[in-house]
């Protein structure tokens, strides 16, 4: 048993931790929808702002419709993001505090980040072309910032799966200035994330192509382009996928070759799932027309069985550190009803809002 | 104890302070702005009046700015700040209330989703929808503040929690409806002053626009007026619940927690301040002016400072009063702690510690370091550069007889000496150099040492008991403080450092008024 691995917390959780993990995964997954969006979004947009050659008029699109869509998404990653860091605090904060301590700075960090890449993205989109050529560099910043923002995230998330760092870590300097960079998970698991991101980005490119009614060749250029992006992306993360899978610590490795059936099952299914994805996406690269639904579908159930992955991961390389099954649980029926009809009050809010914005004609 | 602790030079509390003061300014303002803004509105168009109808969707773009990107950024702020400075006290109250940060969190999501959809549909919904998306903005913001002064609240005055555990005892604890209320007051008086800072730095338009901005500095000063008025009232209440809530509450209002007196003034100054200079744009509003709102944003920024500052500087020394100290030990481990000695209570020890003052470092770090700096907020170097390593372990065993309301030590022989070791060597001892000034220099051997449990007039006066006595007198006593009570430790100044303490003694004994100690 590590030393350094705090004491669990005596108070109990208020619901069986199988319901904090369903909850945690599912937030995670809408999270993830924005910030792949938020951050593949804004690799595209940078993209067209910093290209010299090509089609200048498909650029201005890219970049039109994007910058739009930015702050939004922004607040999506946000609001969303903080849903599954709770819970994944109820469940893992022990862990989670830890690593946060050794990397203090860095990630503390993360909060003027945010501030400035946020600041930054609302110049983008509310100045605009007033900025002339300054636009390309608040982009940059602002991308940059989230960038970096998901880069000190792929730190933390595992620095906190591996206590026997710990204390060589906090020892060696005890004012927070680490970071794991001498972790083999880190790069392809932060690679893996922005590679995602931008596939993702490239869906939403192409959705967003079918609000375009009146100019077909523009319709169809957006659509090809996020295709493109979202296939050459998804080509590269497979094998970066599978650097991630080589990465991994021997034992937690076995469990997705055999060892573990939900595992390996996972492991199977998602990569089965990406291959249909490369599928679905040169088939309507080839002709645009075709419906995006297939694509857009398989794309989330492939994040889905992603987290999953995630999920087996860290139990893989907290396997008798942290036992979930031993938290004590006292539930709290009544609040867990308040949230449930709060939270389907809010959605139903949000849905009743947003439809009105997006029915509504720009006057 | 359980968690490293992050050596910081300014101490983790000030930045916690800095990033909580910072959103809570803003957030308080996040509610208030969003019922101007749906009232000024409904306002505007009650009139029809296009000027006002134009300056309000123009500060309603500053709104979603400053709401959004700074006010939401800061909240996660806080959540990062604090599992970085109490861990153990954030999984505490996430255990205990992870159900009212979920409810939370919902109306988070509504909130700005709203703000957003109320900021984008000015040109696209029709004034009844935009209105209704105002409404849902503010509902879900004061709802935001409904939950989280439960969870505030708690952590000050947890009431019976304490015993049952349970979710609503705590949440409905004693200081929660007078803390709505103060809280309340403060989102109107900080909506007002959005709408003073937002109206002064407005470029002048026409004679309507000039109007419409007129119009609106009036009711802006007059919610920042009404605001202070009603956070003040509020104050009596929330003061009386805190009396009821905290058994020694007068004690500590009188300086047994040395800073609160001085936080306490500090809240008022700002509320005066702030209500003060709003009396300038509810007279003449024609003539308010961007230096008067600059001001008047300084004036509410010392007002949520010392407010929040007085509700950390009451809960000393606890994260959750009564449960949890901030050391992150549990109130009820104390006696395992005192049977079992600190090094078992230490996590983070050093493998490599071999010497004293090495293996006390790791105890300074886990008991010390989670309140103090060396040379920061709270610093312990003043403090120790007048003790000698003796007299350190003689104190040590005693800290709870401290005024500044300290947890008790519980380390043993061996490690009371191994802490002991690491605090003389962190002393830089000759570093205790008094100021030419004997005033001076006699009131600071007094703070070194007897202030440090007593007041002369206040809080453990001593100013009684010194009265009639001469300078020979307080020689003799000084040599046998333990002899007057057990709590008193030896006292072992050099004797410069006697003389001084004398002179003080001296002259607080003749009643010189101008020697208060405080």
């Amino acid at each position: 048993m590590n030393p350094y691995v705090p004491t669990p917390d005596v108070l109990p959780i208020p619901a069986t931790a199988p319901l904090f993990e369903a909850l945690l995964h599912l937030t995670f997954l809408v999270h993830l929808l924005f910030m792949n969006a938020l951050l593949g979004g804004g690799a595209i947009l940078l993209g067209s702002l910093f290209a010299r050659g090509g089609d200048r008029e498909l650029h201005e699109a890219v970049i039109e419709r994007i910058s739009k869509l930015l702050p939004t998404l922004f607040a999506g990653t946000v609001t969303f993001g903080v849903a599954p860091l709770l819970f994944m605090q109820t469940l893992y904060g022990g862990f989670f505090y830890t690593s946060s301590i050794l990397m203090g700075w860095p990630w503390f960090a993360t909060v003027p980040l945010l501030i400035v890449g946020y600041s930054a993205i609302y110049l983008n989109s509310f100045r605009g072309r007033r900025l002339g050529g300054g636009r390309r560099w608040a982009a940059a910043v602002a991308i940059g910032c989230v960038a970096l923002v998901g880069f000190a995230f792929s730190n933390n998330t595992t620095l906190m799966l591996t206590p026997e760092k710990w204390s060589r870590l906090y020892f060696a300097s005890p004012g927070g200035l680490h970071l794991n960079l001498g972790e083999a998970l880190l790069w392809p698991r932060f690679l893996h994330m922005a590679l995602g991101a931008v596939a993702v980005a490239g869906i939403m490119l192409a959705l967003l192509a079918r609000r375009e009614r009146t100019d077909a060749r523009l319709r169809e250029a957006l659509t090809r382009r996020g295709l493109d992006v979202f296939l050459a992306a998804t080509v590269v993360n497979i094998m970066i996928g599978f650097w991630y899978l080589l990465a991994l610590r021997e034992d937690v490795s076995r469990l997705f070759m055999g060892g573990s059936g939900h595992a390996t099952g996972l492991l199977g299914l998602g990569t089965a799932l990406s291959l249909v994805l490369l599928l679905l996406a040169w088939r309507v690269r080839v002709v645009p027309a075709r419906s995006l639904k297939p694509l857009a579908w398989s794309t989330l159930l492939t994040l889905a069985v992603m987290i999953l992955m995630r999920d087996a991961v860290r139990k893989g390389y907290l396997a008798g550190l942290a036992n979930l099954h031993e938290i004590p649980v006292r539930t709290q029926t009544l609040n867990l009803v308040i949230f449930a009809v709060l939270l389907v009050a809010g959605i139903t809010t949000v849905v009743w809002m947003v439809r009105r914005l997006l029915a509504a004609p720009s006057r | 104890m359980n968690y490293p602790v992050w050596e910081l030079p300014m101490g983790g509390g000030v930045l916690m302070a800095l990033v909580s003061v910072l959103h809570v300014f803003v957030a308080h303002l996040a509610i208030g702005g969003g019922l101007w803004l749906v009232v000024a509105e409904r306002s505007a168009r009650r009139r029809g009046d296009a000027a006002l109808l134009a300056l309000v969707k123009s500060q309603s773009r500053t709104f979603l700015l400053l709401t959004l990107v700074f006010g939401a950024i800061t909240g996660v702020g806080i959540w990062t700040t604090a599992a970085l400075i109490s861990p153990q006290a954030l999984l505490a109250l996430i255990r205990a209330y992870v159900w009212g940060w979920a409810m939370e969190w919902v109306f988070f999501i509504v909130e700005i989703a709203a703000a957003l959809v109320y900021w984008y549909g000015w040109e696209r919904l029709d004034a009844r929808t935009h209105q209704a998306v105002g409404w849902i903005y503010f509902i879900a913001a004061y709802m935001s503040l409904v939950i989280i002064n439960g969870i505030v609240t708690f952590m000050l005055t947890p009431g019976g929690w304490l015993e049952n555990k349970e979710f609503w005892t705590g949440f409905f604890n004693p200081t929660y409806w007078p803390s709505l209320a103060l809280r309340s007051a403060a989102a109107a008086a900080q909506a007002g002053l959005f709408v003073l800072v937002t109206a002064a730095f407005l470029k002048r338009g026409d004679a309507r626009a000039e109007e419409a901005r007129v119009w609106a500095t009036r009711r802006g000063a007059a919610w920042v007026a009404a605001g202070v008025a009603a956070f003040a009232a509020a104050l009596f209440w929330y003061r009386g619940a805190l009396s009821g809530a905290i058994p020694d509450w007068a004690d500590l209002a009188a300086g047994a927690i040395p800073v609160l007196p001085r936080v306490v003034a500090l809240m008022w100054a700002g509320a005066a301040a702030t209500f003060l200079l709003a009396l300038w744009p509810l007279a003449a509003p024609r003539r308010w002016h961007p230096a008067g709102a600059v001001l008047l944003t300084a004036s509410a920024l010392v007002l949520f400072f010392g407010g929040e500052w007085v509700r950390e500087a009451a809960r000393k020394p606890f994260t959750i009063h009564g449960y949890l100290y901030t050391t992150g030990l549990r109130v009820d481990q104390e006696p395992e702690v005192a049977a079992a000695g600190v090094t078992a209570f230490t996590r983070w020890r050093d493998p490599a510690a071999a010497t004293p003052a090495e293996r006390g470092r790791d105890l300074y770090r886990a008991w010390c370091l989670p309140c103090h700096t060396r040379d920061g907020y709270n610093a312990m170097r003043p403090f120790l550069g007048h003790r000698t390593e003796a007299e350190i372990v003689d104190f040590l065993p005693r800290l709870q007889h401290m005024r500044a309301r300290m947890p008790a030590w519980h380390g043993n022989a061996a490690e009371t000496a191994d802490l002991a070791a690491y605090l003389a060597t962190d002393a830089d001892r000759g570093a205790a150099v008094f100021p030419a000034d004997r005033d001076a220099a006699a009131r600071l051997a007094w703070d070194a040492h007897c202030g440090t449990c007593h007041t002369l007039d206040d809080y453990r006066p001593l100013r009684p008991s010194l009265a009639g006595n001469t300078r020979e007198d307080f020689e003799a006593m000084l040599d046998m403080l333990p002899d007057l009570a057990a709590e008193m430790p030896a006292y072992g100044g050099d004797p410069v450092e006697r003389g001084h303490l004398l002179d003080f003694l001296t002259g607080a004994a003749g009643a010189d008024p101008d020697r208060s100690a405080e």
